[in-house]
């Protein structure tokens, strides 16, 4: 391009080319929404949504399924993965387009969502008929549940609890505490007698380690009230179990003030480097801590996050269902779908697999009797206290506007103290509760 | 050259008239047709969701909505609860604004020297900078926010490590991401350095065009560097400077990626959303996809106001 300046003409040129350009550019950066796969059940064809990552290796898992359910029923299955971090986005413009699959995993806080939009079929007579009304595993069944309807078929579930360093522990002649005192006193020990040690990092940046211990002194995140839902975060009763976690990194130094702006992964990452000498983590994490640090082998354990004055607090419980969708051609047998991977030898498969638990009371209650210390400590966890966070739509909204995470942050950062984090958040929630109603 | 002058016919001066051949009318009409695929693109792909954002942004459309495909017209609602927002003065317009501002300036005035340092070298040494410049210009910016993240990762990250070692920050209480003044100052540095080798390589072009002539002349009459530069150079390049400038404001002003995948700039740490990510955590994280769409919308109308003004200063009215 050679600019004259002396001409009128090339300069209006180029104005009108520099206008066309920012329009042009800033028109693009947007990536548009991938259409979801093939809808139509034709001929006796179910396509299936699954998410990616939950089973390190699924492919054998589907490649026996996809055979059984053909021998059962003589339809063909259509497996797509599909990666969690896109995952809300695609189902959305899935639902939008009507491209949605038959069949689909979906993520426990996503069901009451698409539930309440109408995209999913009410599958309670179906549960009824098959005879599994009081055998799924109440957490789970909890969100799948929308006033009267189910929409999801519990599938597998996971719980967070402390994963710890053995040798650590054996070192300093440590127990793996079972009241908050006890979890102090082992912080203190482990931060004087192993000063290279983080004793329990907090991460700022995630709601679901702060439950347990809101939950742990009597505090709700939320009640409902008839019709209407109310925060509870700012009780006497959760401010008290919030002041006791932010404490563990403010007053009695467990953390680095890094952590707070820590995800849950980066807790992980401490823990793998071998700069954390225990951490809050799901059950589905030792076989990964384990492949990402070999030489950890042997050396870590597992203890349910105690509570206050002993038992155990309220973990939540978080996990996957499995969902029809209402453009499927052929309900019944997306329903015999969703039976076979949500009973019997596919879910205990499914869930030995992915190192997650079943999502039915039987096969959960089989688990639990394993004597693995990295999977006994959760199973306890999960049966006696796994719990679900408040079932709306609205709290869905909470969750995609990072109001408990955000509330974390603000005070692990010192720039709040509980009671005005706490407010702050209360606050958020409740204009979120009232816009809903 | 504009239009006009295109389609007239062709010929020197001494073709006094249009060939008889032609039919009245095609004049008017051959641009167009000429235009029409362009045109059905752009509108296609840009004016109609352009327009479909305006017609989002005057109704209350979640994921109901969505599913049902009935409309809920509100008016003027979500513009009212906007700009009744108090967090939208406070914390995203300054962000935003603030931002833009420091980063188009940084981005502008480090292309423009790095152009002059690539005008002064050999063409080998000039090949070689420009591809390294390249490189960071190629990173995609996922990717390269994720290594400035690294780099600043509070305790063990190398650059908090440098800085502990200068004494000027403690590595094991430091974190950068925790206020906003060092949340976007690392911003700032990741969005430079991804933009600024689109601002140096087109103003090397425009240096290029530049006669040496007039570089010797202002030379012979005892004009240092500085001076050349903005009585020969920039007056020159007016039209370049134009084209980075308004391009790198726009990028600045709806800066995404990089704040985003930042920690805390999902919407966490409330204190440094933008004007990007907050219609994104509106309207995907929260389905309110009328809000959000009431947001890009300001967003539109506030870089067009920008680019106009900026447009008109930078060109006297009667050259408009």
């Amino acid at each position: 391009m050679r600019f004259m300046p002396g001409s009128r003409t090339a300069r209006r040129a180029t104005v009108a080319l520099t206008a066309a350009a920012a329009l042009a550019v800033a028109g693009c950066g947007g990536t548009g929404g991938e259409g979801g796969g093939d809808a139509a059940a034709d001929g006796g064809n179910l396509t299936v949504w699954i998410m990616e990552g939950t089973n390190p290796d699924a492919g054998p898992f589907f490649e026996e399924l996809s055979a059984a359910f053909q021998q059962r029923t003589g339809a063909t299955l259509d497996v797509q993965f599909v990666q969690w971090a896109s995952a809300h986005d695609r189902f959305v413009t899935a639902i939008a387009g009507g491209t949605t699959p038959d069949v689909a995993e979906i993520g426990t806080t996503w069901v009451g969502e698409f539930g309440d939009a109408g995209a999913l079929v009410d599958l309670t007579p179906r549960v009824q008929d098959a005879g599994l009304t009081d055998g799924l595993v109440q957490g789970l069944e909890e969100a799948g549940r929308l006033e009267d309807g189910l929409y999801g078929m519990p599938w597998y579930a996971g719980v967070r609890s402390i994963v710890y360093r053995t040798d650590v522990f054996a070192e300093l002649g440590l127990a793996p505490p079972t009241t908050w005192d006890e979890l102090v006193a082992v912080g203190q020990r482990i931060k004087e007698a192993r000063p290279d040690l983080l004793p329990l990092p907090i991460a700022g940046d995630n709601e679901f380690l702060v439950y347990p211990f809101l939950w742990g002194t009597g505090g709700e995140i939320a009640t409902q009230n008839g019709d209407t839902w109310v925060s509870g975060v700012d009780s006497p009763q959760a401010r008290e179990g919030i002041r006791f976690y932010a404490d563990l990194a403010l007053t009695h130094g467990f953390s680095t003030p890094a952590a707070a702006t820590w995800r849950e992964t980066d807790l992980r990452d401490s823990f793998t480097k071998g700069q954390s000498a225990m951490i809050m983590s799901g059950s589905w994490t030792p076989k990964a801590i384990l492949e990402a640090a070999p030489d950890l082998e042997g050396k870590i354990g597992a203890f349910p996050i105690p509570g206050p004055d002993g038992g155990l607090a309220p973990s939540v419980l978080g996990g996957s269902l499995l969902s029809v969708f209402e453009t499927t051609e052929d309900q019944e047998l997306a329903w015999q779908l969703v039976e076979m991977m949500g009973t019997g030898e596919f879910a205990s498969k499914w869930a030995a697999e992915s190192s997650y638990f079943p999502g039915t009371e039987q096969l959960l209650q089989e688990a639990a009797q394993s004597p693995d210390p990295l999977v006994a400590p959760f199973a306890r966890q999960m049966v006696d206290s796994g719990r679900s966070v408040p079932v709306t739509p609205l709290f869905g909204q909470i969750q995609g506007n990072k109001t408990i995470a955000a509330m974390m942050r603000s005070i692990l950062t010192g720039e709040a103290t509980v009671e005005q984090a706490t407010t702050t958040a209360a606050a958020e929630m409740n204009q979120i509760f009232a816009g809903g109603a | 050259m504009t239009l006009r002058e295109r389609t007239r016919p062709a010929g020197g001066a001494a073709t006094p008239a249009p060939p008889a051949r032609r039919r009245p009318g095609t004049g008017t009409s051959r641009p167009w047709l000429l235009l029409a695929p362009a045109l059905l693109v752009m509108g296609g792909l840009l004016l109609y969701p352009m327009f479909r954002v305006l017609v989002l942004s005057l109704q209350d459309f979640g994921l109901r909505e969505l599913v049902s495909g009935r409309t809920d017209w509100v008016g003027a609602d979500n513009y009212a609860e906007l700009l009744g927002d108090p967090a939208l003065w406070t914390t995203v317009l300054p962000n935003t604004v603030g931002f833009a501002v420091v980063a188009v300036a940084l981005t502008v005035v480090f292309g423009t020297l790095v152009a002059l340092l690539l005008a002064q070298l050999s063409p080998l040494l000039r090949g070689l900078v420009t591809t390294a410049i390249m490189v960071a210009w190629a990173m995609p910016a996922v990717t390269g926010t994720y290594v400035w993240v690294f780099a600043f990762t509070p305790g063990d990250g190398i650059v908090v490590q440098a800085l502990d070692a200068l004494g000027l920050v403690d590595a094991a209480t430091a974190n950068p991401f925790s206020s906003r003044l060092a949340f976007f100052a690392v911003a700032a540095l990741n969005v430079v350095h991804h933009g600024f080798p689109f601002v140096a390589l087109t103003v090397l072009a425009g240096l290029l065009t530049v006669p040496q002539e007039i570089t010797e002349a202002a030379i012979v009459d005892g004009a240092n560097a500085w001076r050349r530069f903005w009585s020969v150079t920039f007056p020159m390049l007016r039209p370049v400077f134009a084209v980075v400038t308004v391009l790198s404001t726009i990028w600045d002003f709806k800066v995404f990626t990089q704040i985003y995948l930042m920690p805390g700039g999902d919407g966490v740490n409330r204190s440094v959303l933008t004007l990007g990510t907050w219609s994104y955590v509106e309207s995907f994280a929260q389905n309110r996809y009328g809000l959000g769409a009431a947001i890009a919308v300001l967003l539109t109308a506030l870089l067009l106001v920008v680019t106009v003004a900026y447009l008109r200063l930078l060109f006297r009215e009667d050259e408009l």
